[in-house]
């Protein structure tokens, strides 16, 4: 039932605008006091300048760095009030101070990476309101030192040694006989019967590297496979045709062709001109190896290694002439390319672990292990991580927020 | 002479575009020119830099890196594999290389490729960011959250070697495949556009600068 | 000897460059070993340049099939190389950069080279088209979702993509075209790069220690192990 407002009402209500008006009042005065009365005028100010200003040697580097630390300036109250702090050196007896650097307000250091090991440095830092430079006083003289020892990389050792000891473990303890279990991947089950093909066809193979330099792990890994493929080929007796764009892959797929033919006891049916240089220009050799695609009509194409902008190109023309296509390759950009054209894409990892699934070798079928040693590391983490992330914000759990934070940092790389 | 250019530029540009229809004399013509024009280049192009720049400069320069006449000992060890009988020492740098790019790899790659994207994955579910409190991520944030997490899990799994892809495991693998798919999807699209404007960048050539069509 | 040792090279680099990121003193090996490759990879240049001549040479000394163009070949390697070299008609003479204006090499740069190279690079608008074209014949699940996932996204970068969904109330935004390419970008594509990136940083690893270790030798031209 309403009615007219009783005096209690009118009491609380006048006591909670007296409480709020007291407050108000409170809160104006405590920011008025953190801003200056008036916006002084700039051609006469001087904002005061930063305290304690310190250099420190940059920790766990090759001793070309220093890093320059102060305390801010009192004027120093955000909203850009000031316009940044100035860092100047000099030399231990010389007065002559040149600039290293500018960084913005709220800023209280500053790595000076232009000097150079076991000199002496000092350092002062200037606050500059509108150009106007207010100076501190000078720091002590510091030397940059090189560190034996990078300890901000321990956490990346340690995984590192993790997943590398993982994989040579099982390189190690591969029994010969002892069947290891590694699931299939179309593409390789699919080689021989595409050499078989060309077999049947009498047409010859052609297998493209890549456009890398042996310079590039998935340029070697290209090499690895093409010996396990210049095996089959020996064994069938077809023509290989290699159109490489590096001459040092020339140089290493001759080796290993021939070693290929010498194992498969057919040394005389080896020829150097199965490996052929065309040049070191991307889109000149697409456009030799298109030309040779469709003069020779290979009837299979192996594109194993690294690939840019003419993957599509490649498979493309290898789709115009009808011949089957197997590829692989680690970037990540190019495999969709692969995988829309091609009847076969190793997809980035599979490339790397082909030559030791073709090879049938224990050993290296026990790298593979290891390899999931490490993609099983990465799953628990990313589970436990994202979950305990997922508690910490719902209930804000110290210990879940803490164990979040801690698997954070293990796997950020410090510099 | 840049009238001259243009029609040589003109010339060669067709003779690439008609292998579009099949391959052809002119097609043969243009990247025979090609090759031997672009393998001239680079290899001037790699003597300034490696040998003069690099190595000579580097050797005699006035801060000399003596360290440098390893890679030229190196490379005339590669060179050495044109005598037969002493052709087994080029083995040796290129066993080099093949160390040297096994090692460096390796640690990029994994600093790189491990580390930081699981470091990247490792965010809450229901919120915005760690730190944040649940639920202070919009819907679509929620959902691509959840996303980012599950998808790339399951793409982990898919690429699994030691296990069959059955069952549960299985089901978990075909995910990843549809993500990894998705990702490939959209990289296609993505360059669809840039592809297309390399065409119009040439097709300007042809009608503005060769023909005058275009102005 | 003629094994082994390349295999001892190969373990002793490789080692000494990993450990050699952990150690400050030894940092700059990394960059001293690319410096290395740069000048084998030069004097591997005239391996490569040698069986480039070789094989034009002997075709036009036969007179084999396609011999002219085999001139042609070899007369563009040749012109292209003297005109580097010598650097005929460079304006600062001998010493200048080998590319300043006005020199035959870099004419020859202008007018030959840079259009060869930007006409393939423009092809790619055809394949794009003709691999489109296959990809729509989806012929299992997988193909069909990179298909939809591929027109998504091309939608969302065009006009067509705003206009064909614009009407779509804002609070169902999300299906918007061009916002689910924004986050089709964003969540599902980010997930799948991740997995790829961490399994091929995997198989680097691996690929690397084999090699490393001498149990892949394949490169040398040796049996593996």
């Amino acid at each position: 039932m309403t009615g007219r407002p009783t005096i209690l009402t009118r009491t609380i209500k006048l006591s909670i605008l007296i409480i709020f008006l007291f407050l108000s009042l409170f809160c104006h005065l405590l920011t008025a006091q953190a801003l200056p009365a008036a916006i002084p005028d700039s051609s006469s100010f001087q904002a005061s300048p930063p305290t304690n200003v310190r250099a420190v040697d940059f920790k766990y580097d090759r001793g070309e760095a220093l890093e320059v630390r102060w305390n801010l300036s009192s004027d120093d109250t955000g909203s850009n009030f000031i316009t940044g702090y100035e860092v100047f050196r000099a030399g231990e007896k010389s007065d002559s101070f040149v600039s290293v650097g500018f960084v913005a307000p709220k800023t209280e250091s500053l790595t000076d990476k232009s000097v150079e090991r076991g000199k002496l440095y000092r350092y002062k830092v200037a606050t500059n309101y509108k150009g106007n430079l207010a100076y501190s006083e000078i720091s002590a003289a510091v030397a940059p030192e090189m560190d034996p020892i990078n300890w901000n990389l321990l956490n990346l050792f340690i995984i590192g040694l993790i997943i590398a000891g993982a994989v040579i473990y099982f390189i190690a303890h591969a029994k010969r006989g002892k069947k290891l279990f590694i699931r299939k991947i179309a593409g390789l089950e699919a080689i021989d019967e595409a050499i078989g093909r060309a077999t049947e066809m009498g047409r010859p193979i052609l297998f493209i590297p890549g456009i890398n330099d042996m310079d590039d792990v998935q340029t070697i890994a290209g090499i690895t496979l093409l010996g396990r493929v210049a095996k089959v080929v020996a064994d069938y007796d077809i023509k290989i045709n290699m159109p490489v764009s590096r001459s040092l892959v020339m140089t290493t797929a001759r080796e290993t062709i021939k070693e290929a033919y010498l194992g498969a006891g057919r040394p005389d049916a080896y020829n150097d001109d199965m490996v052929r240089y065309i040049t070191d220009e991307q889109f000149g050799y697409v456009a030799a190896v298109d030309g040779v695609m469709v003069r020779e009509k290979p009837a299979t194409c192996f594109y194993l290694g690294a690939f840019f902008a003419e993957s599509l190109i490649l498979a493309e023309t290898g789709n115009s002439i009808g011949a089957i296509q197997i590829a692989g390759t680690a970037q990540p950009a190019q495999l969709p390319f692969f995988v829309a054209a091609c009847d076969y894409t190793l997809i980035g990892e599979e490339l790397f672990a082909a030559s030791a699934y073709l090879s049938n070798e224990p050993k290296q079928l026990g790298s593979l292990k290891g390899q999931d040693v490490g993609k099983l590391l990465a799953m628990i983490v990313i589970i436990a991580g994202v979950l305990s992330a997922t508690i910490a914000s719902a209930w804000g759990s110290e210990f879940f927020a803490k164990l979040t934070e801690y698997l954070v940092r293990i796997f950020t790389i410090q510099n | 002479m840049q009238l001259f250019g243009i029609w040589v530029a003109a010339f060669l540009t067709l003779g690439i575009i008609s292998f579009l229809y099949k391959d052809n004399p002119w097609y043969k013509l243009c990247e025979s020119i090609f090759v031997g024009i672009s393998a001239g280049y680079w290899f001037v192009a790699l003597f300034f830099d490696a040998i003069v720049r690099l190595f000579w400069e580097g050797i005699t320069g006035p801060d000399p890196r003596y360290n440098l006449i390893v890679g030229g000992v190196l490379g005339v060890m590669m060179l050495l594999r044109l005598v037969p009988s002493i052709g087994w020492i080029s083995r040796w740098p290129l066993a080099f290389v093949v160390g040297s790019t096994a090692g460096l790899y390796l640690i990029n790659y994994f600093s790189s490729n491990v580390m930081l994207q699981v470091q990247s994955t490792l965010n809450p579910l229901f919120g915005s960011s760690f730190g944040q409190p649940i639920f202070s991520a919009s819907l679509y944030d929620t959902i691509g959250n959840i996303v980012i997490a599950a998808g790339t899990f399951t793409g982990l799994v898919y690429f699994f070697f030691s296990k069959e892809h059955k069952g549960a495991f299985g089901g978990a693998a075909r995910i990843g495949i549809w993500t990894i798919m998705i990702t490939f999807g959209a990289s296609f699209g993505y360059t669809v556009m840039s592809r297309m404007s390399l065409l119009i960048g040439r097709m300007e050539f042809i009608f503005g600068d060769w023909l005058g069509l275009i102005k | 000897m003629k094994r082994q040792v390349p295999l001892l090279i190969t373990l002793i680099v490789g080692t000494v460059l990993i450990l050699s990121v952990f150690f400050p003193p030894a940092e700059r090996l990394g960059e001293d070993f690319s410096i290395f490759f740069d000048i084998i990879a030069v004097f591997a240049f005239f391996l490569g340049g040698g069986n480039l001549v070789r094989i034009h040479g002997n075709r036009l000394y036969r007179k084999g099939k396609d011999w002219g163009f085999s001139l042609v070949t070899l007369l563009g390697f040749f012109i292209m190389l003297i005109a580097g070299l010598f650097k005929l008609w460079n304006p600062g003479g001998i010493s200048a950069d080998v590319t300043a204006t006005g020199s035959l090499f870099q004419m020859l740069y202008d007018w030959i080279f840079n259009p060869l190279g930007a006409t393939m690079y423009a092809l790619l608008a055809f394949y794009v088209a003709s691999a489109s074209y296959r990809a729509f014949r989806a012929k299992n699940r997988e193909a069909t979702i990179l298909l939809i996932a591929a027109f998504v996204i091309l939608l969302g970068r065009t006009p067509l993509g705003v206009y064909a969904t614009g009407w779509i109330p804002e609070s169902f935004s999300l299906v918007q075209i061009p916002n689910l390419a924004i986050w089709i970008m964003s969540s599902p594509n980010l997930a799948g790069q991740r997995a790829i990136m961490i399994g091929i940083a995997l198989g680097v690893i691996s690929m690397s220690l084999r090699l490393i270790l001498g149990v892949e030798r394949t490169y040398l031209g040796v049996d593996s192990e």
